[in-house]
């Protein structure tokens, strides 16, 4: 089934048009990489789907409901949750205040203790330093919060915007784990990177993003063979 | 795993929590008074309530007190200054809801005080050519008109951010100035005489609320306090609260975590502006005359100054301030000419040495999220290992 479908989305900063006439889907129980350089637009995309802006033209379906003018505090209510780009944590709030204004929008207060639980399993971490503030945790760290701030409001779509960015390897690689593990739990995925190589290696489906429009699609392991990708975006060539 | 996952020379799981953790230390912040909000935190509650009455009973007694060294006179009347110097504590908690809970930086913040004191003059005073209705009725009133006007401006304006809602508040303080200036019915400089005062006679026959008398005036308006700071202190633990903070520490993220921003930052320009009508009404009253005059620019600096100087965010430092910024000037009166050159060099030492203010803010957010970790706490026994959440864990459990 399909969860997301954008159609023909362009999205104008003023007069600059930052994505021009982009349309792809994510189905149910996927991990969709967006992969591309920087201002290739895949922030701009995330931020359309997640609300943050609205596109110039074209439509947002999620689940079956169009939500192109849809507020994104009520998207949130709707299954869509993002962790934003550069970590967007509350620095002045612990972790655990971090992680419960996550759960802010939701309505079954009853469950937030059973996805508390879910994110001290993935994050372990977390539950160690309940009682830090967020801004004085390490990079790494502040993305595990972000992401798990994300999945306290239970989405069905979790958008993650660059969870690599700046981070040491030794944590890309557990940050990537940990995606395919959310995953498996049965969350949708669409990830936006720049580490190419690890976002087509865990991703169902991707998508090649340049200037505003897509010029690739295929399997994460298609992209990963296809030569001009693999020179554009691996490093190989 | 793949070729961009580099030399495996890296620091391992523990070693990057080692530095994590050092660079944590570092970055605490040291204040003058380390851990005394922790300490205050871990009182019982009934110690902190009778701490609570001690001081609320000791602020009742002032004006009988007139201690020694800390009173205005022989300078200035000590109850009158007492008086001036609750109302200005008064608009630094309505303020602080504005620029310490949400982070809206209001520079106009005076436009509704002045609201407040001419909705009060202007039905009360014999010089208005209105309806005249009794002094207590106009203080709902100036609530409600100012509230009106923080809508009408934020509406607009909320959708502005840092800067620029600072640039557009500070244009609505000057236009509500200048209107006071040049409409017939606001009587410009010539302004309102005999503004009402609440009804009520001594045994002597004598009014209760004169404008001579700072005494009635001064225990008013600090009852008034207690009953805003118990009301802001329920929002700021409220939804509304967790809402506020979450905006001012990053409104994208508070937005993509359901938070209606751009609701909650009129509702906390509506509150903050209603509380800025309630203090102008009781400045109208106790000082008894109204023009164009006091309703400057520099004033509603002055306001920011005093929720910044006392600190952001925090009610009871907004209070501390809010009763400086007036204090002062009247206690000091060889150098009250020189007030903004002696807040501006204040604030400049404040801000190097105790950038959160003289009490700085900590809320604590947790509302049915507490519940849960209880629970959780319950399911899965102790916390790992690390002896400062144990410590800590403790604390939580009588909140």
């Amino acid at each position: 089934m399909t969860l997301l479908e954008l159609k023909n989305i362009s999205v104008h900063y003023g007069r600059i048009q930052a994505i021009s006439d982009m349309s792809f889907s994510v189905e149910e129980g996927e991990i969709v990489s967006l992969i591309g350089a920087n201002g290739a637009g895949k922030t701009t995309t995330m931020r359309t789907i997640s609300g943050l802006l609205s596109p110039s033209a074209g439509s947002i379906t999620f689940a079956g409901e169009d939500i192109t003018r849809m507020k994104a505090h009520i998207r949130v209510v709707h299954g869509i949750s993002q962790a934003p780009e550069g970590r967007g944590i509350f620095p002045g709030m612990t972790v655990e205040e971090n992680l419960d204004m996550g759960s802010y929008g939701r309505k079954d207060r009853t469950k937030v203790s059973d996805d508390l639980e879910r994110v001290f399993d993935l994050f372990p971490r977390l539950k160690e330093r309940i009682k830090q503030l967020g801004g004085t945790m390490s990079g790494g760290e502040q993305q595990m919060l972000a992401i798990g701030r994300a999945l306290m409001s239970n989405p069905k779509l979790l958008l993650l915007d660059e969870p690599s960015m700046g981070l040491a390897p030794q944590f890309i690689r557990q940050i990537f784990k940990i995606v395919t593990e959310i995953n498996n739990q049965g969350t949708t995925v669409l990830l936006v990177e720049q580490n190419a190589n690890q976002a087509l290696a865990r991703a169902h489906r991707a998508f090649v993003l340049e200037t505003g429009s897509i010029t690739h699609r295929g399997t994460g392991k298609e992209l990963l063979a296809n030569p001009a990708v693999k020179e554009a975006y691996l490093g190989v060539g | 795993m793949s070729t961009t996952d580099g030399p495996t020379l890296i620091p391992d799981d523990s070693s990057a929590q080692e530095i994590a953790d050092r660079e944590a230390k570092m970055r605490r912040r040291k204040g003058w008074f380390p851990g005394l909000s922790d300490k205050w935190n871990a009182l019982p509650r009934q110690t902190q309530w009778l701490f609570l009455i001690i001081v609320v009973v000791i602020a009742y007694l002032l004006p009988i007190l007139n201690p020694p060294l800390i009173t205005t006179e022989p300078g200035n009347n000590w109850q009158i200054a007492l008086a001036q110097m609750s109302v200005y504590a008064l608009i630094a908690v309505g303020l602080n809801v504005v620029v310490g809970y949400a982070g809206l930086l209001d520079l106009g913040y005076v436009a509704f005080f002045a609201l407040g004191s001419y909705t009060s003059a202007m039905f009360t005073s014999p010089d208005s050519p209105y309806v005249h209705i009794p002094y207590l009725w106009t203080l709902p009133l100036a609530m409600a008109v100012a509230m009106f006007f923080g809508v009408v401006l934020g509406v607009p304006t909320l959708r502005l951010r840092g800067d620029y809602l600072a640039i557009v508040t500070l244009g609505f303080g000057e236009i509500v100035r200048i209107l006071a200036t040049i409409i017939p019915a606001m009587k410009g400089q010539v302004g309102f005489q005999n503004v009402g005062h609440p009804p009520g006679t001594d045994s002597a026959g004598q009014t209760i609320f004169q404008n001579s008398n700072g005494t009635p005036w001064y225990w008013l308006t600090l009852s008034i306090i207690i009953v805003v700071l118990l009301a802001a202190g329920n929002l700021e633990r409220s939804r509304v609260g967790r809402a506020w903070i979450a905006i001012r520490e990053d409104e994208d993220a508070a937005e993509i975590m359901g938070v209606p921003t751009f609701k909650y930052k009129v509702w906390a320009f509506a509150i903050g502006a209603s509380v800025g009508g309630l203090s102008g009404a009781l400045f109208a009253g106790q000082v008894g005359f109204v023009n164009n005059q006091k309703f400057d620019i520099a004033t509603s600096i002055l306001f920011v100054a005093a929720v910044v100087m006392g600190g952001t965010g925090n009610k009871v430092g907004a209070i501390l301030g809010g009763a400086l910024v007036a204090y002062i000037p009247l206690r000091f009166t060889a150098i009250a000419e020189f007030k903004y050159l002696i807040f501006g060099a204040a604030l400049v030492i404040i801000m190097i040495f105790r950038p959160g203010g003289l009490l700085p803010a900590r809320q604590s957010l947790l509302a049915y999220g507490r519940l849960a970790y209880n629970k959780l706490r319950g399911i899965n026994g102790d916390i790992p290992a690390s002896g400062k959440v144990v410590l800590q864990s403790g604390k939580g459990a009588d909140k």
